[in-house]
């Protein structure tokens, strides 16, 4: 069963996604599960988050004008600092191949595809919940 | 006291060595530094836009690459658009979002590509497209985005309409939003969204 | 009714929803960020533009803002900026420079040229004088280095103001007595002047951001201070600074924006470096060929 809890506390997760309808749904079923949420709009407030605070998981759309997901998490993984390890979710429009090898390469750990059903998302952030232990 | 003023002028930049003078030959020199000054020292020219096309295509550093959109981005026409039109389809996402912000940028020059984009048979060009109505009055853009939300078949290009409805709809949006709605209802996220949609719009409207 | 016969409503309440709406159009098209505690700020500011505007409610305040009739982006964004000048404006950045960014610089430096620091736009000079103070009383290491600090702008009579070096109250307000007594002599009218010796120890020029000839002049800077201005440019304006900068930059310089900015298509240029007081952006050290 899914669990938002991970060392004993909720786990903290941030979603990076320029629109702010995805972010408030992504909110909304991340919150009603159990987890402790956070919002940024763009890799540079994203940037500022992870190096402000202690995340779980990021949830990263690869989408977002300005600096897209997958720069931003090259950049992340660029970082000698505990942020570079953080697990990743990567969300993005297409099913193919090349998008999935991408974002493994960026180094995300995971990949869905949009429209992210609420059960997916919670599974899927459950899980790498559970590997930053 | 530290603080010290020259009398001369600040160090400037001397040319760098492989510079040849020539501007548009030196986009495709294989060093790095000259093909960075040479973009850098273009004029908005509208007879530029071939050469900066070509070097744009085998353009692998991202600092030059933004650099030569941004002088496609300064001449603003038409022939500038078509340079970067092709660029929504690559795989590369980063590519892909430098060719979107820079046609959000140039919102009259794109204006006449905009339905043949919203009905392109690639979806992630049509949800780009979608996000491009974003840029053009209200009334204009409602009813493009009404027309495309009518006939569109994939929730993603739904959501991206919906998404720029939410900022600049008018209430003659509502009707398609509704039937969307209905034709989408086991869709993740599009309901919520549409709601979401319909309701701002609907307060607005009176 | 002519829209300048409507009659203006006394008032008019936002909701949590407008402000949202608004936020997110200002980030799209100036890069801007406000963050939620901004929320009080936000909706006096933008109640004062829909009256100002003569529209009776957020939605056609909205739309007005959306077509940018009258320039009122630009007035919007003056609103937010509280577009005054005044000594130690926004000081975490200049703690930033003293804690983290001379630092860094100082490491890796390879020769004995001056530390450049360049304040642009400099308006009345202000900034500039204002590094110069602050330098003088919170790094240490001051006396160690040649210091240089360059103070630009496309307004000459705001260079002319800022070489005569004489202020008022309002922008003396967050300078202590003993730092107006350090470095500034009083005039006969009440406002002050700052020191000859400072004044002549900062050169004022005149140059346009967006113009690369006349950036090209400027080469081998550590740090520049580039604060509300950016947003007030379009997309292809605001990268074209941002390229021109990293031009002039020295390799590792350093960056400052205003403290809601946001840079965009940063990460072909610079990198993101957050320390305690501030957010800045680096030029990259090396070229590695990905930049």
């Amino acid at each position: 069963m899914a669990t938002a809890e991970t060392k004993g506390r909720r786990a903290r997760i941030l979603v990076v996604d320029d629109s702010s309808l995805v972010r408030l749904y992504y909110l909304s079923a991340l919150e009603k599960a159990g987890f402790v949420v956070e919002q940024a709009i763009n890799g540079i407030e994203a940037t500022e988050k992870v190096l402000d605070q202690d995340f779980d998981v990021l949830i990263v759309d690869v989408n977002m004008p300005g600096m897209d997901g997958i720069s931003f998490v090259k950049d992340l993984r660029r970082r000698n600092e505990d942020v570079a390890a953080l697990p990743v979710l990567m969300i993005t429009t297409e099913a193919g191949e090349q998008d999935f090898a991408d974002a493994r390469a960026a180094g995300a750990n995971y990949y869905l595809v949009k429209p992210v059903s609420e059960a997916d998302l919670i599974r899927h952030v459950s899980a790498l919940a559970g590997w930053a232990r | 006291m530290p603080l010290i003023k020259r009398g001369n002028p600040l160090p400037t930049e001397t040319k760098a060595p492989g510079v040849t003078g020539s501007p548009v030959g030196d986009l495709t020199s294989p060093d790095v530094d000259v093909r960075w000054r040479a973009v850098r020292g273009l004029s908005p020219d509208p007879a530029l836009v071939a050469p900066l096309a070509k070097a744009l295509q085998g353009e692998t550093v991202p600092r030059i690459r933004e650099a030569i959109i941004t002088v496609l981005m300064r001449i603003g026409d038409e022939t500038s658009v078509r340079v970067l039109l092709p660029y929504l389809r690559v795989q590369d996402a980063s590519a892909r979002t430098a060719a979107i912000d820079a046609l959000r940028a140039m919102p009259d020059a794109t204006l006449p590509f905009m339905t043949a984009l919203l009905s392109d048979a690639d979806t992630d060009v049509r949800i780009l497209a979608a996000e491009l109505v974003r840029g053009m009055p209200a009334a204009q853009a409602t009813s493009l985005l009404v027309a495309l939300l009518e006939r569109e078949t994939h929730p993603n290009v739904c959501g991206a309409a919906v998404e720029v409805l939410t900022e600049l709809g008018t209430p003659d949006a509502l009707p398609a939003l509704q039937g969307c709605a209905d034709r989408f209802s086991d869709s993740p996220f599009l309901p919520f969204a549409i709601s979401h949609a319909i309701t701002r719009i609907s307060r607005a409207g009176g | 009714m002519s829209p300048h016969e409507r009659p203006v409503a006394a008032s008019v309440t936002v909701t949590a929803d407008d402000v949202q709406r608004l936020c997110e159009f200002l980030y799209r098209r100036t890069g801007m960020l406000f963050d939620g505690s901004k929320r009080y700020y936000i909706d006096r500011r933008l109640t004062e533009r829909i009256l100002a505007t003569r529209s009776n409610r957020f939605d056609e305040y909205f739309a007005h803002l959306r077509s940018d009739a009258e320039h009122e982006i630009e007035h919007l964004i003056n609103a937010f900026t509280v577009n005054e000048t005044y000594f130690y404006r926004e000081d975490h950045q200049l703690r930033c420079m003293t804690s983290n960014l001379l630092e860094d610089i100082v490491l890796r430096r390879s020769s004995d040229e001056p530390i450049r620091i360049w304040s642009l736009p400099c308006s009345t000079g202000e900034e500039p004088y204002s590094i110069a103070i602050w330098l003088m009383e919170n790094w240490p290491a001051v006396d160690r280095y040649d210091i240089e600090i360059v103070g630009s702008d496309i307004d000459t009579r705001a260079l002319k103001a800022a070489s005569e070096g004489i202020y008022g109250e309002r922008a003396l307000m967050r300078l202590t007595k003993s730092i107006r007594e350090r470095y500034f002599r009083p005039l006969p009218d009440g406002n002050l002047q700052i020191d000859p010796g400072l004044r002549d120890s900062i050169r004022f020029t005149k140059a346009n951001l967006i113009e690369t000839p006349s950036m090209n002049e400027y080469r081998n800077i550590d740090i520049v201070f580039c604060r509300n201005v950016l947003i007030y440019f379009d997309d292809a304006s605001r990268r074209m600074a941002a390229e021109n900068i990293y031009d002039c930059l020295r390799p590792g310089g350093y960056i400052c924006l205003g403290h809601s900015e946001t840079m965009s298509r940063i990460s072909s240029l610079y990198q993101v470096c957050r320390f305690p007081d501030a957010i800045v952006y680096q030029k990259p050290e090396a070229d590695d060929g990905n930049r």
